[in-house]
């Protein structure tokens, strides 16, 4: 046992008492009632990341212990406590490095924050007055008495710039300067610890983690306005705040700080505690006061403000928790002092509640003016489950939303509500991709619906309006006009309410549109919720998570009855190809299904890979014999997956498309781009046999631009044309010596290959880009005999566009990684052929547009990589001159085609897109489902009428027992080709399960769908029409 | 004031207090009553110890400080924290804060709603539960929170919520497994 004394200190914040704190101070009692009281066991306030708890301090060593229970008690006491040595497995890892950070001030979550009002939350015993003073604690208030005048104190307070916590930011000192000089016989001070905003905690923590700093403020500001009563208001939600705080008064009447004279300075003050019932609108400053009163806590019309006409009638200074907790920091260190923290505008710090889906939630400060992206991803750690973030309510109910593109926002009162979101008291939710926002929007008209008082009619009957119009739009019952209701009935209901309740209550529905119209759009125009949330738009997260919204629970379950051909088909009713998208497709069904909840999202790509290996004979979808569409000429410009399904679809419908394809063998990009090893070539000729079985026919060697041209094709009775061309043309790299021998486009270099059967390819090989034409390359050339071949991308590896599992594959088979690296010039040597690559190192910097930390050139010198051959990946583009020819087709901002969302229509009536040619580079599957709505868009057009009779969904006879529990299997990783044995080689790396593997598999699937019967567009009531 | 003057306006036929029930509110109106807005703290003290607020004790309470019926009533019906009727023996509020919300706070109530046979705001057939919806307890970090009675249950996974159920059914009931489920608090703290 080390000489020095040391203490345990245990949070009991309100998170970890939850988790079970209390039960390991009694634990550490226990286990320490022999030590002779050499180790002290102390609790201390909320220390912040409250999801990690129960958390446990050792003192002075300033380790951190987390998510400690009972049984680790033992432990701790026995290693660190006597042995001096640190339980590792019970520390913080830095989740980057998976390193052990036992010190709570090296954990970045920590590291990054500015406590001034947290202050003492976390390092003292928050019931202890003696801590508090300990740490300095009532000198302010001491000074405030015996040395400062009311007047010297609002001074102070000007200078400082301190402004409300509560959310709006009004200058404290204006407030305080108000109250101090309107004459009363009797004031009043109170406090506003309502915190209703859900999603906010800072109050809570302060009043159960540091109770007598809230209580000093107060009473400075009693003897600078000259009030003898106080009151704190504290919703009845937090009965441990209370108990807390109420101690906390007893402990600070005894010690003579609140009376009859405040540290004997003959000025008295006493402050009591009001408890809450129960109602939002009580955090608005006049209802708070009528609730104090004992009336029901409904809002009256300002002026006269509070400091003129408060509680009973007398002047009236209330100001919310964070702000008086300010105060006694500020009169102890200087104005000055507390002037440097933060903005211009906003000074000091600002306690936010970090919560949601990020992985560091809990209680954070940090100075004003910090971004979003800081406060996220430094101290947050990141979105959960490395989900990509959506946006971030801030503000509550009374806030908005922060989408991606403006995460470099500076957090201060001004920048934030420039986006239309506030401040507010602090609560910041972090949303991912599984969020839908017009879910948010609707679920806090709900909150601001059911909080509303009733008293004005703009608040109490618009929202209802509101919130039936949203209801409408989540139940897939929306019209066209909704959202422009939504907006005006806003406007109205914030311009017209009463309290600050109903003329903030429609923010998040306005934010949510401002930023996210799209998916309003989605919602009343295609019935379609992205983030598969709105029930009743929702068959199963997974079906609506897939582009070409395939039945996933329908054919898993299939599978799992051994009815492998019924599978197939139902599976090809959305989508032809079945095999290609068992290899190639990225699963964003794997994403969003709901087993992740309970371990692990089902392996839905693993199951439709043994699907379709049980294909004997082709499986034929439905199709329509139709004479009269079998006469309209239909052209499909590029045999790539978004043209191949367009035609498939078509052929279903009775059509006879033809297909142009420019090079040798159709496919596209699944020919041309992916290599064999992950897309056998038989594979994917199968499945476009099939579609030409069904009536399609498909012209090779012929190419746009080359052969023929649109106009032609209108000529020659061609009644609608497809355009699905992708992306074919590679971006450069705009940097010098780029013209050198050697240095070779990303898909130029794969598709010779591909095509050609042979690419000259280097010794040394430095791929630029993160993508995964770039893997994709990287890989062909390590098989092609390349000795060592290097990826070189700007961004780091979390942020590469490929996929995860194809980046990890290149890693295992040899391919180097470069990241934060970025290509600055192309080194020849004197034959002009490439030698090497001069590059620079990068650090990550400001959140860019794309949500992604943009990468900025660090200080260090360039180097150079040794390469004999440089593969370009940077992105691929369309080249609409060559493809256009003269006519005019409107394009959009990123130079590919313009195509409607829903139909594929270009600015051309007969002129169709999709798949990258109009989305810009996107996934196979999104290529396919662009093709089926192009498809359906182009017989509709041709007939006027609307016959895609395979979006309608199926009913399912597969066995289920909802009641059953679910089944414990794991999900089944796909086995692999030994990295030795595929890395020169081009058969297919990824091996099939075994039948029973597959079988428990598909066991493993909740059924989300179960019982669900989807809104279909034909059903859609329309009872509502705007005029 | 006395016993006798209450009954006037009082129409429920079943409902009147106990002698000690009125002993115990003329308690809690004189340690109040001198106070300024003292009705609050009143009726929550009332409401602690009864468990909701008939009209019988409404009534008391109104006499007891002076103040109309009518007003009371309307302080009563304001506040959501208020029950005119009785409820269960164990008060389950499944948080629906923002931060609950989006971590699938919606599921964990739908499941809990299937469980317990009830929607929000009703009492389970055995008078064991009642089931309410809160608007965030400031365990955002926790997230989905579900509160039953004081106890704060973090990061509640739909599927494990008849177990966390069961430390409170076997509450009170001798027959059950002796020390199964006398400590929910532990048993989740521990998990």
């Amino acid at each position: 046992m080390s000489g020095t004394k040391r203490e345990v200190m245990v949070c009991a914040g309100g998170g970890c008492v939850a988790s079970g704190s209390l039960d390991l101070v009694n634990e550490f009692h226990a286990r320490l009632s022999s030590a002779n009281g050499s180790v002290a066991v102390r609790t201390c306030g909320c220390l912040g990341p409250c999801a990690r708890g129960p958390l446990v301090r050792i003192e002075p060593d300033g380790v951190l212990y987390e998510e400690v229970t009972v049984a680790d008690v033992d432990e701790i006491v026995r290693e660190h406590l006597f042995e001096d040595r640190v339980v590792e497995r019970l520390c913080h890892r830095n989740p980057a490095t998976d390193e052990v950070v036992p010190k709570q001030n090296d954990i970045e979550f920590f590291r990054n924050q500015t406590k001034i009002v947290l202050r003492n939350c976390g390092r003292i015993d928050p019931m202890s007055i003696d801590d508090y003073r300990a740490e300095g604690g009532y000198e302010a208030l001491e000074k405030a008495v015996t040395s400062l005048s009311g007047d010297q104190i609002i001074e102070e307070l000007k200078t400082s710039g301190l402004r409300g916590r509560g959310g709006a930011g009004f200058p404290t000192w204006r407030k305080w300067h108000f109250a101090r000089n309107i004459p009363g016989a009797r004031k009043y001070v109170v406090c506003n610890a309502d915190e209703g905003d859900p999603g906010a905690f800072m109050d809570r923590s302060i009043l159960e983690g540091d109770p007598h700093s809230l209580i000093e403020g107060m009473a400075i500001a009693a003897y600078t306005i000259g009030a003898t009563q106080g009151y704190v208001y504290v919703r009845a939600e937090y009965p441990l705040a209370v108990s807390r705080l109420a101690k906390a008064l007893e402990a600070a009447r005894n010690a003579g700080i609140l009376g009859a004279s405040i540290m004997g300075s003959g000025v008295a003050f006493d402050l009591g505690i009001r408890m809450g019932s129960g109602a939002f609108v009580c955090g608005e400053e006049t209802a708070l006061m009528a609730s104090i009163e004992g009336r029901r806590g409904e809002p009256r019309p300002r002026p006269p403000f509070p400091a003129e006409v408060g509680l009973w009638e007398s002047p009236t200074l209330l100001n919310n928790v964070e702000t008086y907790a300010n105060v006694p920091a500020i009169l102890a260190r200087g104005a000055e002092w507390f002037a440097e923290i933060g903005t211009a505008q906003s000074r000091g710090t600002k306690v936010f509640a970090l919560a949601g889906a990020v992985n560091n939630s809990g209680l954070v400060e940090v100075p004003m003016g910090t971004t979003l992206g800081e406060l996220i991803y430094d101290i947050g750690g990141g979105i959960t489950g490395g989900k990509s973030f959506k946006a971030a309510q801030i503000g509550g109910p009374s806030g908005g939303c922060i989408p991606r593109e403006h995460l470099s926002v500076p957090l201060d009162y001004e920048s934030v509500s420039k986006l239309g979101a506030i401040m507010g008291s602090g609560g910041l939710i972090v949303m991912d991709d599984d969020t839908c926002m017009v879910d948010v929007a609707r679920f806090f008209l709900e909150f601001v619906q059911e909080e509303s008082c009733g008293k004005c009619v703009p608040c109490r009957v618009g929202t209802k309006r509101m919130l039936e119009i949203l209801e409408r739009i989540c139940s897939g019952k929306g019209v066209e006009g909704d959202i422009e209701m939504l907006e005006q009935l806003g406007r109205q209901i914030k311009e017209t309410s009463l309290c600050g309740l109903g003329q903030s209550a429609p923010n998040p529905v306005l934010s949510t549109i401002r930023y996210f119209r799209h998916e309003y759009e989605a919602h009343i125009r295609e019935r379609h919720c992205e983030a598969g949330v709105c029930p009743s738009l929702v068959r199963a997260p997974c079906q609506s998570a897939c582009p070409a919204g395939v039945d996933v629970p329908g054919f898993v379950s299939l599978v799992g009855e051994e009815r492998y051909a019924e599978a197939l088909k139902l599976h090809r009713e959305r989508n032809p190809f079945a095999a290609v998208c068992a290899r190639v497709c990225f699963h964003t069904c794997e994403d969003k299904c709901r087993r992740t909840s309970l371990d692990d999202s089902v392996a839905i790509r693993g199951i439709k890979r043994f699907m379709v290996d049980q294909e004997v004979v082709i499986q034929h979808p439905r199709v329509v014999e139709s004479e009269e569409n079998e006469k309209r000429r239909i052209a499909i410009v590029g045999g790539g997956p978004a043209g191949l399904s367009c035609g498939y679809f078509l052929a279903r419908l009775g059509y006879r498309p033809v297909v142009l394809e420019a090079e040798q063998r159709p496919g596209g990009m699944l020919v041309q781009t992916i290599p064999a090893y992950r897309l056998p070539r038989e594979t994917l000729a199968r499945e476009i046999r099939m579609i030409e079985q069904l009536g399609v026919t498909i012209k090779t060697d012929t190419a746009l631009g080359r052969d023929f041209t649109l106009e032609q094709l209108r000529d020659e009775g061609y009644e609608a044309v497809f355009l699905g061309v992708g992306a074919p043309s590679g971006m450069a790299l705009g940097i010098d010596g780029e013209d050198a021998e050697g240095v070779v486009e990303a898909n130029d270099f794969l598709r010779r290959y591909n095509i050609r059967g042979s690419v000259p390819v280097g010794k040394q090989v430095v791929v630029v880009g993160g993508g995964n034409a770039a893997i994709d390359a990287a890989r062909t050339a390590l098989r092609l005999g390349s000795e060592k071949v290097t990826v070189v991308y700007r961004r780091t590896q979390e942020q590469m566009p490929a996929y995860a599992e194809e980046i990890e594959a290149a890693l295992a088979e040899g391919v180097e990684l470069r990241c934060l690296t970025q290509p600055l010039e192309v080194v020849s040597n004197d034959t002009g052929s490439v030698s090497a690559l001069r590059c620079a190192r990068m650090a990550l910097g400001e959140f860019d547009r794309s949500g992604r930390r943009g990468a900025t050139r660090a200080k260090d010198e360039p180097f150079l990589v040794e390469a004999d051959q440089v593969i370009v990946a940077i992105g691929q583009r369309l080249d609409p001159a060559t493809m256009l020819g003269d006519m005019e087709v409107e394009l959009t901002g990123n130079g590919f085609i313009k195509a409607d969302q829903l139909t594929g229509c270009t600015s051309v009536p007969w002129l169709f897109a999709g798949g990258d040619a109009a989305s810009g580079p996107a996934s196979v599957v999104s290529a396919i489902a662009a093709g089926e709505r192009a498809a359906v868009g182009i017989d509709a057009m041709l007939t006027g009428e609307e016959h895609a009779f395979w979006r309608t969904e199926h009913v399912l006879d597969t066995d289920y027992d909802p009641d059953a529990d679910p089944v414990p299997f794991p999900r089944e990783p796909i086995p692999m080709v030994p990295v030795d044995r595929r890395k020169r080689s081009f058969d297919e790396v990824e091996l099939p399960w075994n039948e029973s593997v597959a079988l428990r598999q598909c066991q493993r699937c909740l059924r989300c769908d179960y019982g669900r019967v989807p809104v279909s567009p034909d059903h859609a009531a329309s009872e509502v029409h705007y005029a | 004031m006395s016993a006798h003057g209450t009954a006037t306006r009082t129409t429920a036929p079943a409902e009147t207090l106990e002698p000690e029930q009125h002993q115990f509110i003329d308690r809690v109106v004189k340690a109040h009553h001198l106070e300024h807005g003292a009705l609050i703290p009143v009726l929550q003290e009332v409401q602690k110890e009864f468990g909701y607020l008939s009209q019988p004790a409404i009534d008391r309470i109104a006499s007891g400080l002076g103040i109309p019926f009518s007003e009371v009533a309307g302080v009563v019906t304001f506040y959501s924290f208020f029950n005119t009727s009785p409820r269960g023996k164990h008060i389950v509020r499944v948080c629906l804060g923002t931060a609950c919300y989006v971590r699938n706070g919606k599921q964990v109530l739908s499941d809990l709603q299937r469980e317990l046979g009830v929607t929000v705001g009703e009492t389970s057939e055995d008078r064991n539960f009642t089931l309410e919806v809160g608007r965030c307890f400031g365990a955002c970090g926790l997230a989905p929170v579900v509160m039953i009675d004081d106890d704060v249950h973090q990061r509640v996974k739909p599927a494990r919520l008849r177990e966390l159920l069961s430390h409170y059914q076997a509450e009170g009931e001798p027959t059950a497994t002796p020390g199964n489920g006398s400590q929910p608090k532990q048993q989740e703290g521990a998990r």
